[in-house]
Protein backbone atom coordinates (compact mmCIF):
# COMPACT_ATOMS: atom_id res chain seq x y z
CA UNK A 1 0.00 0.00 0.00
CA UNK A 2 2.71 2.23 0.76
CA UNK A 3 3.97 1.76 -2.93
CA UNK A 4 0.74 3.01 -3.68
CA UNK A 5 0.93 6.79 -2.60
CA UNK A 6 4.57 7.02 -3.69
CA UNK A 7 3.69 9.62 -6.63
CA UNK A 8 4.40 8.10 -9.63
CA UNK A 9 6.27 10.06 -12.13
CA UNK A 10 4.59 10.70 -15.39
CA UNK A 11 5.59 10.23 -18.65
CA UNK A 12 4.94 13.74 -19.61
CA UNK A 13 7.29 15.22 -16.59
CA UNK A 14 9.99 12.76 -17.54
CA UNK A 15 10.44 14.20 -21.22
CA UNK A 16 10.32 17.27 -20.38
CA UNK A 17 13.74 17.63 -21.42
CA UNK A 18 12.35 15.40 -25.32
CA UNK A 19 14.87 13.23 -24.85
CA UNK A 20 12.24 10.68 -25.99
CA UNK A 21 12.36 11.07 -30.01
CA UNK A 22 11.61 10.53 -33.01
CA UNK A 23 13.96 8.10 -35.57
CA UNK A 24 13.46 7.81 -38.56
CA UNK A 25 13.89 4.07 -39.90
CA UNK A 26 15.87 2.61 -43.11
CA UNK A 27 15.91 -0.71 -43.67
CA UNK A 28 18.55 -2.26 -45.97
CA UNK A 29 17.20 -5.46 -47.09
CA UNK A 30 20.34 -7.10 -48.95
CA UNK A 31 23.90 -6.20 -49.35
CA UNK A 32 23.15 -5.13 -53.33
CA UNK A 33 20.15 -2.90 -51.92
CA UNK A 34 20.34 0.43 -50.67
CA UNK A 35 18.86 1.36 -47.68
CA UNK A 36 15.10 2.77 -47.72
CA UNK A 37 13.05 4.66 -45.87
CA UNK A 38 10.05 2.63 -43.82
CA UNK A 39 8.66 4.99 -41.38
CA UNK A 40 9.99 6.08 -37.81
CA UNK A 41 9.55 4.90 -34.00
CA UNK A 42 9.73 6.86 -30.76
CA UNK A 43 12.39 6.11 -28.59
CA UNK A 44 14.65 7.01 -25.59
CA UNK A 45 17.83 6.83 -27.33
CA UNK A 46 19.21 5.65 -30.46
CA UNK A 47 19.72 2.10 -29.31
CA UNK A 48 16.56 1.65 -28.72
CA UNK A 49 14.92 3.36 -31.56
CA UNK A 50 17.05 0.23 -33.31
CA UNK A 51 15.40 -2.43 -31.17
CA UNK A 52 12.23 -1.08 -31.88
CA UNK A 53 12.49 -0.32 -35.19
CA UNK A 54 13.21 -4.50 -35.48
CA UNK A 55 10.21 -5.54 -33.45
CA UNK A 56 8.07 -2.75 -35.89
CA UNK A 57 9.53 -3.54 -39.01
CA UNK A 58 11.37 -7.14 -39.21
CA UNK A 59 9.07 -9.18 -37.68
CA UNK A 60 9.01 -10.93 -41.15
CA UNK A 61 11.24 -9.08 -43.87
CA UNK A 62 14.51 -10.26 -43.65
CA UNK A 63 17.21 -7.40 -43.39
CA UNK A 64 21.26 -7.15 -43.55
CA UNK A 65 21.26 -3.62 -42.08
CA UNK A 66 19.15 -1.07 -39.66
CA UNK A 67 19.48 2.75 -39.55
CA UNK A 68 17.59 4.54 -36.77
CA UNK A 69 18.46 8.49 -37.42
CA UNK A 70 17.00 11.27 -35.49
CA UNK A 71 14.42 12.87 -37.26
CA UNK A 72 15.95 16.37 -36.06
CA UNK A 73 19.43 15.88 -38.36
CA UNK A 74 17.65 15.09 -41.79
CA UNK A 75 17.96 17.82 -44.06
CA UNK A 76 15.24 17.84 -46.80
CA UNK A 77 13.74 19.66 -49.36
CA UNK A 78 10.35 22.12 -48.74
CA UNK A 79 7.93 19.56 -48.90
CA UNK A 80 5.71 21.53 -51.72
CA UNK A 81 8.48 23.06 -53.88
CA UNK A 82 7.71 21.26 -56.94
CA UNK A 83 9.85 24.07 -58.52
CA UNK A 84 12.59 21.95 -57.38
CA UNK A 85 12.06 19.06 -59.02
CA UNK A 86 10.96 20.26 -62.53
CA UNK A 87 11.72 18.89 -65.64
CA UNK A 88 12.02 22.19 -67.54
CA UNK A 89 12.66 20.03 -70.60
CA UNK A 90 12.40 16.85 -72.22
CA UNK A 91 15.41 14.31 -71.27
CA UNK A 92 14.39 11.65 -72.94
CA UNK A 93 18.28 12.11 -74.26
CA UNK A 94 19.32 10.97 -71.25
CA UNK A 95 17.14 7.35 -70.95
CA UNK A 96 16.81 4.11 -73.11
CA UNK A 97 13.23 5.18 -73.86
CA UNK A 98 14.57 8.09 -76.32
CA UNK A 99 16.36 5.80 -78.53
CA UNK A 100 13.48 3.55 -79.51
CA UNK A 101 14.07 3.84 -83.24
CA UNK A 102 17.42 2.00 -83.07
CA UNK A 103 15.75 -1.22 -83.16
CA UNK A 104 14.63 -0.31 -86.38
CA UNK A 105 17.68 0.92 -87.97
CA UNK A 106 19.65 -2.35 -87.02
CA UNK A 107 16.98 -4.46 -88.68
CA UNK A 108 17.76 -2.57 -91.62
CA UNK A 109 21.10 -3.59 -91.28
CA UNK A 110 19.86 -7.22 -90.68
CA UNK A 111 21.22 -7.24 -86.99
CA UNK A 112 19.37 -7.26 -84.07
CA UNK A 113 18.97 -4.60 -81.46
CA UNK A 114 20.67 -5.06 -78.54
CA UNK A 115 19.81 -4.81 -74.57
CA UNK A 116 21.88 -4.17 -71.66
CA UNK A 117 20.27 -6.96 -69.60
CA UNK A 118 21.22 -9.66 -72.49
CA UNK A 119 24.64 -9.00 -72.34
CA UNK A 120 24.80 -9.12 -68.24
CA UNK A 121 22.62 -12.39 -68.56
CA UNK A 122 25.92 -13.50 -71.20
CA UNK A 123 28.72 -12.41 -68.62
CA UNK A 124 26.51 -13.90 -65.94
CA UNK A 125 26.36 -17.27 -67.23
CA UNK A 126 28.15 -20.15 -65.77
CA UNK A 127 28.90 -17.96 -62.86
CA UNK A 128 27.23 -20.23 -59.93
CA UNK A 129 27.44 -16.84 -57.94
CA UNK A 130 25.33 -14.33 -60.65
CA UNK A 131 23.63 -16.39 -63.08
CA UNK A 132 20.48 -18.57 -63.51
CA UNK A 133 22.51 -21.05 -65.62
CA UNK A 134 24.90 -22.88 -63.75
CA UNK A 135 26.99 -24.16 -66.60
CA UNK A 136 26.95 -27.06 -68.64
CA UNK B 1 -4.42 34.26 -47.62
CA UNK B 2 -5.41 31.53 -45.86
CA UNK B 3 -8.29 31.36 -48.75
CA UNK B 4 -5.88 30.93 -51.33
CA UNK B 5 -3.85 29.03 -49.40
CA UNK B 6 -7.08 26.88 -49.14
CA UNK B 7 -7.34 26.50 -52.76
CA UNK B 8 -3.94 25.59 -53.50
CA UNK B 9 -4.43 22.56 -50.74
CA UNK B 10 -7.96 21.51 -52.80
CA UNK B 11 -6.09 22.01 -56.27
CA UNK B 12 -3.24 19.61 -54.78
CA UNK B 13 -5.49 17.33 -53.52
CA UNK B 14 -8.00 17.11 -56.89
CA UNK B 15 -4.60 16.62 -59.00
CA UNK B 16 -4.03 13.47 -56.85
CA UNK B 17 -1.12 14.69 -55.12
CA UNK B 18 -0.32 13.52 -50.98
CA UNK B 19 -0.17 15.63 -48.55
CA UNK B 20 2.79 15.22 -46.22
CA UNK B 21 2.88 15.78 -42.09
CA UNK B 22 4.88 19.61 -42.68
CA UNK B 23 2.42 20.86 -45.80
CA UNK B 24 0.16 23.54 -45.00
CA UNK B 25 -3.47 21.76 -44.18
CA UNK B 26 -6.67 23.24 -43.48
CA UNK B 27 -7.56 22.62 -39.64
CA UNK B 28 -10.23 20.55 -40.25
CA UNK B 29 -8.41 18.26 -42.50
CA UNK B 30 -6.18 17.69 -39.32
CA UNK B 31 -8.52 17.40 -36.75
CA UNK B 32 -10.59 14.70 -39.22
CA UNK B 33 -7.22 12.90 -39.86
CA UNK B 34 -6.18 13.15 -36.28
CA UNK B 35 -9.77 11.88 -35.18
CA UNK B 36 -9.33 8.80 -37.71
CA UNK B 37 -5.92 7.57 -37.15
CA UNK B 38 -6.33 8.01 -33.29
CA UNK B 39 -9.08 6.19 -33.56
CA UNK B 40 -7.43 3.71 -35.76
CA UNK B 41 -4.50 3.25 -33.41
CA UNK B 42 -6.10 2.79 -30.40
CA UNK B 43 -8.39 0.32 -31.66
CA UNK B 44 -5.56 -1.48 -33.44
CA UNK B 45 -4.66 -2.19 -29.59
CA UNK B 46 -7.75 -2.73 -27.64
CA UNK B 47 -8.66 -5.23 -30.48
CA UNK B 48 -5.23 -7.43 -29.50
CA UNK B 49 -6.77 -8.18 -26.08
CA UNK B 50 -9.86 -10.75 -27.10
CA UNK B 51 -7.19 -12.69 -29.04
CA UNK B 52 -4.73 -12.21 -26.28
CA UNK B 53 -6.89 -13.40 -23.83
CA UNK B 54 -6.94 -16.73 -26.22
CA UNK B 55 -3.05 -17.05 -26.54
CA UNK B 56 -2.96 -19.13 -23.17
CA UNK B 57 -6.03 -21.51 -24.33
CA UNK B 58 -5.27 -21.95 -27.86
CA UNK B 59 -5.45 -25.50 -29.05
CA UNK B 60 -2.16 -26.17 -30.54
CA UNK B 61 1.25 -25.06 -30.47
CA UNK B 62 1.08 -24.16 -33.93
CA UNK B 63 -2.25 -21.69 -32.98
CA UNK B 64 -0.45 -20.53 -30.29
CA UNK B 65 2.32 -18.73 -32.20
CA UNK B 66 0.27 -18.02 -35.02
CA UNK B 67 -2.43 -16.06 -32.62
CA UNK B 68 1.45 -14.58 -30.67
CA UNK B 69 2.18 -13.23 -34.34
CA UNK B 70 -1.17 -11.92 -35.01
CA UNK B 71 -1.19 -10.09 -31.59
CA UNK B 72 2.24 -8.66 -32.01
CA UNK B 73 1.15 -7.58 -35.45
CA UNK B 74 -1.79 -5.82 -34.34
CA UNK B 75 0.23 -3.94 -31.64
CA UNK B 76 3.04 -3.20 -34.18
CA UNK B 77 -0.01 -1.58 -36.28
CA UNK B 78 -1.31 0.48 -33.55
CA UNK B 79 2.54 1.90 -32.86
CA UNK B 80 2.85 2.75 -36.53
CA UNK B 81 -0.56 4.45 -36.62
CA UNK B 82 0.15 6.36 -33.39
CA UNK B 83 3.51 8.09 -35.29
CA UNK B 84 1.29 8.94 -38.10
CA UNK B 85 -1.62 10.76 -35.59
CA UNK B 86 1.51 12.27 -33.33
CA UNK B 87 2.91 14.34 -35.96
CA UNK B 88 -1.32 15.72 -36.86
CA UNK B 89 -1.13 16.12 -33.09
CA UNK B 90 2.20 17.77 -32.73
CA UNK B 91 1.39 21.54 -33.91
CA UNK B 92 -1.97 21.47 -31.57
CA UNK B 93 0.83 20.17 -28.75
CA UNK B 94 -0.46 16.79 -27.99
CA UNK B 95 1.83 13.83 -28.19
CA UNK B 96 2.46 10.47 -27.29
CA UNK B 97 1.11 10.53 -24.12
CA UNK B 98 -2.03 13.03 -24.60
CA UNK B 99 -2.95 9.94 -27.05
CA UNK B 100 -2.36 6.64 -24.69
CA UNK B 101 -4.00 8.84 -21.99
CA UNK B 102 -7.05 9.38 -23.84
CA UNK B 103 -7.53 5.84 -23.78
CA UNK B 104 -7.51 5.26 -20.31
CA UNK B 105 -10.00 8.13 -19.61
CA UNK B 106 -11.70 7.33 -22.26
CA UNK B 107 -11.70 10.21 -24.51
CA UNK B 108 -10.95 8.12 -27.47
CA UNK B 109 -13.31 5.64 -29.42
CA UNK B 110 -12.31 2.42 -30.13
CA UNK B 111 -14.50 -0.27 -32.67
CA UNK B 112 -17.57 -2.05 -31.26
CA UNK B 113 -16.44 -5.33 -31.79
CA UNK B 114 -13.55 -5.20 -29.19
CA UNK B 115 -15.96 -4.25 -26.18
CA UNK B 116 -17.43 -7.98 -26.97
CA UNK B 117 -16.64 -10.99 -25.22
CA UNK B 118 -15.08 -14.19 -27.05
CA UNK B 119 -16.07 -16.56 -24.85
CA UNK B 120 -15.28 -20.16 -26.82
CA UNK B 121 -12.57 -20.81 -29.41
CA UNK B 122 -14.93 -19.92 -32.24
CA UNK B 123 -14.90 -16.89 -31.63
CA UNK B 124 -11.30 -16.46 -31.84
CA UNK B 125 -11.87 -18.08 -35.24
CA UNK B 126 -14.79 -15.78 -36.40
CA UNK B 127 -12.58 -12.51 -35.31
CA UNK B 128 -9.40 -13.36 -37.33
CA UNK B 129 -12.01 -14.40 -40.34
CA UNK B 130 -15.14 -11.75 -39.82
CA UNK B 131 -13.95 -8.82 -37.88
CA UNK B 132 -10.51 -8.94 -39.41
CA UNK B 133 -12.42 -9.80 -42.96
CA UNK B 134 -14.75 -6.24 -41.74
CA UNK B 135 -11.02 -3.83 -41.17
CA UNK B 136 -9.36 -5.28 -44.18
CA UNK B 137 -12.62 -4.04 -45.91
CA UNK B 138 -11.77 -0.57 -44.60
CA UNK B 139 -8.54 -0.45 -44.44
CA UNK B 140 -8.05 -0.98 -48.11
CA UNK B 141 -10.74 1.84 -48.51
CA UNK B 142 -8.40 4.14 -46.95
CA UNK B 143 -5.22 3.22 -49.00
CA UNK B 144 -5.83 5.83 -51.83
CA UNK B 145 -6.36 8.69 -48.50
CA UNK B 146 -4.92 11.80 -50.08
CA UNK B 147 -2.37 12.25 -46.41
CA UNK B 148 0.72 10.08 -47.52
CA UNK B 149 1.64 9.02 -43.95
CA UNK B 150 -1.45 7.38 -43.45
CA UNK B 151 -1.27 5.62 -47.28
CA UNK B 152 2.10 4.29 -46.31
CA UNK B 153 1.48 3.23 -43.24
CA UNK B 154 -1.86 1.79 -44.26
CA UNK B 155 0.21 -0.36 -47.02
CA UNK B 156 2.58 -2.20 -44.89
CA UNK B 157 -1.17 -2.87 -42.59
CA UNK B 158 -2.91 -4.34 -45.33
CA UNK B 159 0.38 -6.48 -46.46
CA UNK B 160 0.26 -8.02 -43.10
CA UNK B 161 -3.48 -8.26 -42.78
CA UNK B 162 -3.01 -10.88 -45.54
CA UNK B 163 -1.96 -13.35 -43.10
CA UNK B 164 -4.52 -12.41 -40.57
CA UNK B 165 -7.26 -13.26 -43.53
CA UNK B 166 -5.61 -16.64 -43.85
CA UNK B 167 -5.16 -17.27 -40.05
CA UNK B 168 -8.93 -16.74 -39.60
CA UNK B 169 -9.70 -18.67 -42.01
CA UNK B 170 -7.68 -21.55 -41.10
CA UNK B 171 -9.33 -21.89 -37.35
CA UNK B 172 -12.94 -21.82 -38.93
CA UNK B 173 -11.86 -24.05 -41.55
CA UNK B 174 -10.91 -26.67 -39.17
CA UNK B 175 -14.06 -26.34 -36.75
CA UNK B 176 -16.05 -26.64 -39.98
CA UNK B 177 -14.29 -29.69 -40.54
CA UNK B 178 -14.67 -30.94 -37.12
CA UNK B 179 -17.38 -32.52 -34.97
CA UNK B 180 -20.95 -31.72 -34.62
CA UNK B 181 -19.88 -29.95 -31.77
CA UNK B 182 -17.37 -27.92 -33.34
CA UNK B 183 -19.74 -26.93 -36.09
CA UNK B 184 -22.15 -26.25 -33.05
CA UNK B 185 -19.65 -23.56 -31.39
CA UNK B 186 -19.32 -21.61 -34.83
CA UNK B 187 -22.39 -21.61 -35.14
CA UNK B 188 -22.87 -19.68 -31.75
CA UNK B 189 -19.79 -17.62 -32.45
CA UNK B 190 -21.38 -16.31 -35.30
CA UNK B 191 -24.72 -15.78 -33.75
CA UNK B 192 -22.79 -13.60 -31.08
CA UNK B 193 -20.83 -11.49 -33.90
CA UNK B 194 -23.11 -10.93 -36.59
CA UNK B 195 -24.92 -7.44 -35.85
CA UNK B 196 -21.57 -6.36 -34.43
CA UNK B 197 -20.05 -6.73 -38.07
CA UNK B 198 -23.25 -5.01 -39.27
CA UNK B 199 -22.68 -2.28 -36.94
CA UNK B 200 -18.78 -1.80 -37.43
CA UNK B 201 -19.07 0.09 -40.53
CA UNK B 202 -20.95 2.40 -39.37
CA UNK B 203 -24.56 4.38 -39.81
CA UNK B 204 -25.80 3.85 -44.00
CA UNK B 205 -26.24 7.63 -43.20
CA UNK B 206 -23.12 9.86 -44.57
CA UNK B 207 -22.72 12.53 -41.98
CA UNK B 208 -21.09 15.64 -41.88
CA UNK B 209 -17.60 14.59 -40.97
CA UNK B 210 -17.87 11.44 -43.67
CA UNK B 211 -19.33 13.71 -46.10
CA UNK B 212 -16.09 16.07 -45.16
CA UNK B 213 -13.55 13.25 -45.49
CA UNK B 214 -14.66 12.08 -48.76
CA UNK B 215 -14.73 16.21 -49.93
CA UNK B 216 -10.65 16.09 -48.72
CA UNK B 217 -10.14 12.31 -50.36
CA UNK B 218 -9.45 10.92 -47.16
CA UNK B 219 -11.92 8.24 -47.59
CA UNK B 220 -14.01 7.36 -50.76
CA UNK B 221 -16.67 5.32 -49.65
CA UNK B 222 -19.41 5.80 -47.55
CA UNK B 223 -20.05 3.04 -45.04
CA UNK B 224 -23.09 1.48 -46.91
CA UNK B 225 -20.61 0.89 -49.99
CA UNK B 226 -18.15 -0.88 -47.95
CA UNK B 227 -20.78 -3.21 -45.41
CA UNK B 228 -22.58 -4.37 -49.13
CA UNK B 229 -18.86 -5.22 -50.57
CA UNK B 230 -18.40 -6.86 -47.12
CA UNK B 231 -21.89 -8.80 -47.34
CA UNK B 232 -21.24 -9.60 -50.97
CA UNK B 233 -17.89 -11.04 -50.70
CA UNK B 234 -18.67 -13.06 -47.23
CA UNK B 235 -21.88 -13.81 -47.14
CA UNK B 236 -21.31 -17.00 -49.48
CA UNK B 237 -18.53 -18.07 -47.78
CA UNK B 238 -20.04 -18.14 -44.43
CA UNK B 239 -22.80 -20.34 -45.80
CA UNK B 240 -20.61 -22.51 -47.86
CA UNK B 241 -18.81 -23.90 -44.93
CA UNK B 242 -22.38 -25.03 -43.54
CA UNK B 243 -23.18 -21.73 -41.43
CA UNK B 244 -26.29 -19.94 -41.46
CA UNK B 245 -26.53 -16.24 -41.22
CA UNK B 246 -28.78 -15.49 -37.84
CA UNK B 247 -30.80 -12.54 -40.09
CA UNK B 248 -34.23 -14.03 -41.60
CA UNK B 249 -34.76 -11.19 -43.47
CA UNK B 250 -31.38 -11.58 -45.06
CA UNK B 251 -31.67 -11.31 -48.71
CA UNK B 252 -30.52 -10.03 -52.33
CA UNK B 253 -32.97 -7.69 -53.77
CA UNK B 254 -32.18 -7.74 -57.40
CA UNK B 255 -33.95 -4.75 -58.41
CA UNK B 256 -31.85 -2.44 -56.17
CA UNK B 257 -28.85 -4.75 -56.49
CA UNK B 258 -28.45 -4.23 -52.96
CA UNK B 259 -28.32 -6.72 -49.85
CA UNK B 260 -31.60 -6.48 -47.67
CA UNK B 261 -30.65 -6.82 -44.08
CA UNK B 262 -32.09 -6.32 -40.26
CA UNK B 263 -30.54 -3.21 -38.79
CA UNK B 264 -28.19 -3.43 -36.11
CA UNK B 265 -29.57 -1.81 -32.94
CA UNK B 266 -27.53 1.49 -33.85
CA UNK B 267 -28.53 3.07 -30.37
CA UNK B 268 -27.63 0.60 -27.90
CA UNK B 269 -24.31 -0.39 -29.89
CA UNK B 270 -23.36 3.34 -30.36
CA UNK B 271 -24.51 3.75 -26.62
CA UNK B 272 -22.11 0.72 -25.67
CA UNK B 273 -19.57 2.47 -27.68
CA UNK B 274 -19.19 5.74 -26.44
CA UNK B 275 -20.15 5.01 -22.78
CA UNK B 276 -17.00 2.17 -22.47
CA UNK B 277 -20.09 -0.08 -21.31
CA UNK B 278 -20.01 -3.51 -23.70
CA UNK B 279 -19.69 -6.59 -21.49
CA UNK B 280 -15.69 -6.38 -21.74
CA UNK B 281 -14.99 -2.57 -22.08
CA UNK B 282 -14.15 -1.69 -18.67
CA UNK B 283 -12.02 -4.90 -17.98
CA UNK B 284 -9.79 -4.03 -21.37
CA UNK B 285 -9.66 -0.80 -20.29
CA UNK B 286 -8.65 -1.49 -17.20
CA UNK B 287 -5.54 -4.07 -18.32
CA UNK B 288 -4.64 -0.95 -20.08
CA UNK B 289 -4.86 1.33 -17.67
CA UNK B 290 -2.25 -1.16 -15.64
CA UNK B 291 -0.24 -1.80 -18.06
CA UNK B 292 0.37 2.27 -18.84
CA UNK B 293 1.05 2.65 -15.17
CA UNK B 294 3.10 -0.52 -14.26
CA UNK B 295 5.80 0.01 -16.87
CA UNK B 296 5.55 4.00 -16.56
CA UNK B 297 9.24 2.88 -14.46
CA UNK B 298 10.65 1.25 -17.89
CA UNK B 299 10.24 4.33 -19.36
CA UNK B 300 11.94 6.58 -16.73
CA UNK B 301 14.49 3.83 -16.34
CA UNK B 302 15.23 4.33 -20.45
CA UNK B 303 15.78 8.02 -19.88
CA UNK B 304 17.92 8.20 -16.94
CA UNK B 305 20.04 5.88 -18.76
CA UNK B 306 20.44 7.61 -21.78
CA UNK B 307 20.88 10.81 -19.32
CA UNK B 308 23.41 8.86 -17.05
CA UNK B 309 25.19 7.55 -20.41
CA UNK B 310 25.65 11.44 -21.75
CA UNK B 311 27.26 12.37 -18.67
FE1 LIG C 1 -4.43 -4.64 -37.61
FE1 LIG D 1 -5.56 -7.74 -38.29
Amino acid sequence: MQEKTRSQPQVAELHAGTRYEVYEIFVQHDALQSHHHVGSVWAASPEWAIQMARENFLRRDHAVSLWAVRRADIHATAGEDRDFFAREFDRTYREVSGYADNAQRWKRFKARAMTLDEVIDDVREGNAHGSAHSGG
Amino acid sequence: MDQSRFKQFMERIERGEKIEANDWMPDDYRRLLLRLIHMHAVSEIMGAYPEKEWVPKAPSLRRKLSLMAKVQDEIGHGQLLLRVAEDLAAPLGRGRDDLMEDVIVGRVKFHNVFHMEAPSWADAGIIGWLVDGAAIMTQTALLDCSYGPYARVLKRICAEESFHMQHGESIILALAEGTEAQRQMLQEALNRWWEALLFFFGPPEVTESARKMMEYRIRYRTNEELRQKFLTRYIPRIQSVGLTIPDSRLRFDEAQQRWMYTEPDWERLGRMVRENSGPKSQERIAFRRRAHTDQAWVREALIRARAQAAV
